[in-house]
């Protein structure tokens, strides 16, 4: 039945909805420069969602949790030979992308007769020359790259919500902000991202500071806040690490 | 189960770099090169030392190796053997613990990492028996769970011992292995005891013991102003000591005596 393209087609928009549908829910990750690095931003009820791939390289991810455990481990496995080939230096975010992650979940996504990884995927580097780079990769594989921030979200609203406050924020101020401001933002960003699955529309400016701050509260009363950082001041080779629980709670001591 | 090491990971993807070459094999073994590698305990922690001469039969080919690496926050390999083999065991180890950090989301156990080393070490035999290969190296690493630094040293086959006091590798290793006895059964205050600066100095005079008696090891030359690698390896992870300071050790601990 499949050897007709109008079947393949079907099949395969089929299986987007599914995926669309299977993320719906999920919390987005969003990330961001500041002054001394790339910060990333999640909440989960658990599990983590926000890794370490290679020295000055950070992955996180949306889905089912077996498939973003394939996709980590695939990135890490790719990234570490090819450290072993060539250098550390030559394990770079771009080739990971577009070589590796990329190709990986297009042909999962493709070929109808296996399972696709139910996952959007943000990953995120520190290269050498001072610059920030993070690339976002959907379930089927389609993969673009941005210099100043990057965002996930279960649904095309929220990412649309979140896309327009990060937008915002930039316009505002357009420098890298310090550490606590920069997840100050990010936390904003997640929680009208959270509170926009709830309605179609996407209206700039819709929620007010109040919902947004009871938003917050709500959920970090129930969930995990997850933040980690690429943060160049590290003195060792890698440059992840993830948020002290003194730097979780003074992100959220103003919502308590 | 997934396939998660690092050494199967590279051997299915073929990218295994050393090949072993087939010759005939050598009536002896090779077991110590131009090398003098030297661990030792004191109070803070361990240290890890080496000269920095690289030899090939007897010629001199390099007099700034070096072959005390950090492989990790909290690990140090010091290499005696074949340079070709032994970096390249340096480099997959560094790779491996790595790679295992990542995927598996905790350090690799000190057994984990001996282990990893030992098989290393076995896989090189074939290099080994021929002659040309050989690598002996020396382990030191801080233990979290016993809160200890630990030193380890290995045969050319891969089996490994953990050393108590001090324990040294390489062809200028006889000369101040029995020093380093004496030194601690009637020599003085032994090393386990010793601070930071004595250690340093009694390690920079054992090398120079060593530099004096095997043609192999290569001494502090003035002129050039090489100093041999220290390492340290204490609970706050691996530090190097700097040029600088082993420049002011020289003068307080070689010189003047």
């Amino acid at each position: 039945m499949l050897d007709e393209p109008y079947r393949w087609v079907e099949a395969i928009r089929n299986r987007r909805e599914y995926i669309e549908d299977q993320l719906q829910t999920a919390s987005p990750v969003v990330g961001a420069s500041y002054d001394g690095g790339i910060v990333l931003l999640t909440t989960s009820p658990g599990s983590r969602k926000l890794f370490e791939v290679y020295n000055q390289v950070a992955f996180a991810a949306i889905g089912h949790p077996a498939d973003i455990e394939k996709l980590r481990k695939a990135v890490i496995d790719i990234a570490h030979v090819e450290a072993f080939n060539l250098s550390a230096s030559d394990v770079q975010l771009q080739r990971l992308v577009n070589s590796g992650i990329g190709p990986l979940m297009k042909t999962a996504f493709d070929e109808i007769f296996r399972s696709p990884f139910i996952a959007r995927v943000l990953v995120a580097e520190l290269d050498p020359s001072s610059n920030e780079r993070f690339y976002t990769i959907d379930a089927d594989g389609s993969f673009s790259g941005r210099a100043d921030g990057a965002l996930i979200a279960g649904s095309a609203q929220a990412a649309e919500a979140i896309a327009a406050i990060q937008r915002r924020q930039r316009q505002q101020a357009p420098d890298p902000p310090p550490l606590n401001e920069a997840v100050k933002q990010l936390l904003e960003a997640w929680a009208t991202g959270r509170l926009q699955d709830a309605r179609d529309e996407v209206v700039e400016g819709a929620f007010s500071d109040e919902e947004i701050a009871t938003c917050i509260r709500d959920t970090v009363g129930e969930q995990t806040l997850e933040i980690s950082m690429l943060d160049r001041s590290l003195p060792t080779k890698t440059k992840f690490r993830r948020a002290t629980a003194e730097e979780l709670e003074s992100a959220v001591s103003d919502y308590r | 189960m997934e396939q998660v090491d690092f050494l199967d990971l590279i051997r299915s993807k073929n990218h295994e770099g050393r090949s072993q070459l087939q010759v005939p094999s050598t009536s002896h073994i090779e077991t110590t090169e131009g090398t003098t590698i030297l661990a030792l305990r004191y109070k803070g922690g361990v240290m890890v030392a080496g000269d920095r001469r690289a030899t090939m039969g007897n010629v001199v080919v390099y007099d700034r190796a070096d072959k005390v690496l950090a492989v990790d926050d909290s690990s140090v390999l010091a290499l005696a053997g074949s340079p070709a083999n032994a970096y390249e065991i340096a480099r997959t180890l560094e790779i491996s613990f790595q790679h295992h950090r990542r995927s598996q989301l905790h350090e690799m156990s000190l057994d984990g990492k001996l282990r990893t080393l030992s098989r290393l070490l076995r896989e090189n035999i074939p290099m080994a028996l021929q002659g040309i290969g050989a690598v002996i190296p020396i382990f030191a690493t801080f233990d979290n769970q016993s809160e200890a630094s630990k030193i380890y040293f290995y045969d050319v086959l891969g089996a490994q011992f953990e050393s108590v006091d001090f324990c040294t590798t390489g062809s200028g290793s006889p000369t101040i292995r029995g020093a380093l006895y004496y030194h601690n059964r009637w020599g003085g205050q032994p090393t386990p005891e010793m601070e930071e600066p004595e250690a340093i100095g009694l390690t920079l005079r054992m090398l120079e013991t060593a530099a004096e008696y095997d043609t192999a090891t290569g001494g502090h030359k003035p002129t050039t102003d090489v100093f041999p690698q220290v390492l340290c390896v204490t609970q706050t992870g691996v530090s190097t000591i700097s040029e600088s300071e082993l420049e002011s050790h020289y003068q307080n601990h070689l010189r003047q005596q």
